[in-house]
């Protein structure tokens, strides 16, 4: 990476609409991410934020607006977005998605196969080095059906991470992990955002983790089926002119607190 | 933005070597000049060395692909007792590699082991052969409270199962029969045109129809279009958690999901079956009236003159109605019975059609066999 990214957008959302069939579930968000930034995508359950994730990354089509990524749109003139855009692009899913099939390191070496130049040894260090990252070391061998929950979003975080992509979207990383597990993944977070200036979105509940890894947040409702609020999330949880906002976020410090 | 191949150039400093990386050190660009340069100068180094320093040219872009060949470089050169040295490096650099090397330290205290179920292939016999008898002896005794009123079977559920594997299935069996009918009387006709004989293609079709290929068809049919249905949908049940979840609450998932599906197929088999030998007889009567001339009523009256033995029907439907049986019982097993990742998921769709065409085969048969041995034929 080079060391002087100057600070600009690198997705702009613009009056962005998706649904499912007929039924819509977004409506008129729009919002920037910002290079080398971490936004947290919040809001109630059933809200519609790994459906954003999903029109972000290209998986579902908007029936109104624009995603661009750095300046171009995402969906052509085709049907299809465009390639190089994608894999530019790292996803975890909500349930890890790891190809049930090969075992950790064929569904980490699978990318660096077929888009890196690296050879057989390199691809396998590569691996190896992505699985230690997330703390999972000496499990290259084993197959997602015999990993914990937990142990399966990690390693598909690792998958993620694999081509060190530009921007990674991240759907309830956290979901699943114990408090230690938690804190280091958003110590990574932070690490793979200040040294290689990967942004992220990421879909979080975890209150905590939303204060300490997000420079920006956006709060999506299920009434109005739009962005209600956004900010960084500290001056929302103090500012905000919602209530159902400030009470979202201040669930952390209430318990933290007692 | 042009990307330069990654390259080092080595230097020796008389105390110290010094390395500095030069090009773009990308996952997408490859490194088979710099790992040429990095082998071939230690291949040819003689003079001991207590240091190597490396260094990055400050226009290059770099990604974890610069940290791997650092860890590595680590590693070649502990081993010959040179330090590595990465002081000079970019601060960006240094502070990955060392978050890194933390987290790399902390080795996971899991075991590589995978604990297999033995490969003795006398021992899988056995416990498959277990594993089917106990399924089978369940499947009867909820059959058995089903009749005591006792069972968890919702009727809802055996009645939404008859349409999708009954009534669903009737454009398909029409087509599949009345094909066979004809084709049937087409091949009839040329045999029994040598002997003068064409009017006795209505009694090869109908016979042939309700003795064999009415069931055999209609249970084909069913195999790959029910018994495959069943092994998926279960299959999946099992792969998300869903039959488990059942047996928390105490439901027996042999009452409540198998035994509204094979009892579908039980009733449902036959109803087919007989619906499968009418439009079959009807195709024979296609080929019989437009082909080769015969009347309409006289087609029928030879066909009813072959079929003066209500046996002839009640026998093929007699073999559906264990057709059926079989086709649900496999499908439900391979479904309960899938392993816990998608590819098993498939093996078990793919070989619950096998194992039940295999078996529907054999048990016909043995059907025919006995029938012959018995003077029912």
């Amino acid at each position: 990476m080079k060391p002087d990214s100057i600070k600009k957008s690198v997705i702009e959302v613009s009056d962005l609409g998706l649904s499912y069939g007929n039924r819509t579930v977004l409506q008129e968000v729009s919002f920037d991410v910002m290079k080398g930034s971490c936004l947290a995508v919040m809001g109630a359950s059933g809200c519609g934020k790994s459906t954003l994730l999903k029109g972000m990354t290209g998986l579902l089509k908007p029936f109104n607006g624009k995603v661009k990524f750095e300046g171009d749109s995402m969906w052509g003139d085709g049907q299809l977005p465009h390639d190089e855009v994608l894999s530019k692009f790292g996803v975890l899913f909500q349930g890890g998605a790891l190809w049930s099939s090969m075992n950790l390191l064929e569904n980490i070496s699978l990318p660096l196969e077929t888009f890196s130049r690296l050879n057989r040894q390199e691809i396998e260090d590569m691996a190896a080095y992505k699985l230690s990252l997330v703390g999972l070391s000496g499990c290259e061998f084993l197959y997602p059906s015999e990993l914990s929950g937990g142990m399966q979003k990690r390693a598909g975080l690792a998958r993620a991470l694999a081509m060190d992509p530009e921007i990674l979207f991240l759907d309830e990383p956290s979901a699943g992990l114990d408090p230690i597990n938690s804190n280091q993944l958003d110590e990574l977070i932070l690490e793979l955002k200040d040294s290689l200036g990967i942004t992220f979105v990421v879909v979080t509940h975890e209150l905590d983790s939303i204060f300490s890894i997000s420079d920006h947040s956006i709060f999506l409702s299920n009434q109005s089926k739009t962005i209600i609020d956004q900010g960084k999330p500290i001056d929302l949880l103090k500012g905000s002119r919602l209530e159902e906002v400030r009470d979202f976020l201040g669930r952390s410090s209430r318990s933290n607190s007692k | 933005m042009s990307l330069g191949p990654k390259d080092i150039r080595i230097t020796d400093e008389g105390n110290y070597v010094h390395c500095n990386l030069l090009g773009d050190w990308l996952l997408v660009i490859g490194s088979e000049k710099a790992h040429f340069s990095w082998g071939n100068f230690w291949e040819l180094q003689t003079q001991s060395i207590s240091t190597c320093k490396f260094t990055l040219s400050p226009s290059s872009s770099w990604d974890s692909s610069l940290l791997l060949f650092l860890f590595r470089a680590k590693t070649e050169l502990q081993k010959k007792g040179i330090v590595a040295d990465f002081s000079a490096l970019p601060e960006k650099v240094k502070k990955l590699l060392s978050f890194a090397e933390d987290r790399m330290a902390i080795s996971s205290s899991l075991s590589h082991e995978v604990i297999n179920g033995s490969n003795l292939w006398a021992d899988q016999i056995v416990h498959s052969f277990t594993q089917v008898s106990t399924f089978w002896g369940k499947w009867l005794l909820a059959v058995g409270k089903l009749f005591l009123g006792k069972s968890f079977m919702r009727f809802g559920d055996l009645i939404h199962t008859c349409r999708d594997c009954g009534a669903s299935a009737l454009p398909i069996v029409t087509l599949i029969a009345f094909l066979t009918g004809l084709t049937m009387a087409f091949v009839g006709s040329v045999q029994l045109e040598k002997f003068n004989a064409t009017i006795y293609v209505a009694d090869l079709v109908s016979l042939a129809m309700v003795r064999e290929m009415g069931a055999l068809m209609v249970a084909i049919v069913m195999a790959g279009r029910t018994g495959a249905a069943f092994a998926a949908e279960l299959g999946s049940m099992k792969i998300r958690e869903e039959i488990d979840s059942l047996r928390t609450f105490g439901i027996p998932a042999i009452e409540f999901l198998v035994l509204p599906r094979t009892l579908a197929l039980l009733l449902m088999t036959p109803l087919l079956t007989l619906y499968a030998d009418i439009v079959g007889i009807l195709g024979g009567l296609t080929v019989g009236s437009q082909v080769m001339d015969f009347s309409a009523l006289h087609y029928f009256e030879q066909t009813q003159s072959a079929l003066t033995n209500m046996w002839e029907i009640y026998s093929g439907l007699f073999k559906s109605l264990a057709f059926g049986l079989i086709i649900g019982l496999v499908g439900c097993y391979k479904g309960m019975f899938t392993g816990s990742n998608s590819a098993s998921l498939g093996k078990s769709v793919t070989s619950s059609v096998v194992v039940s065409i295999t078996l529907i085969v054999v048990c016909d048969a043995i059907f025919e066999i006995c029938f012959s041995l018995l003077g029912y034929r």
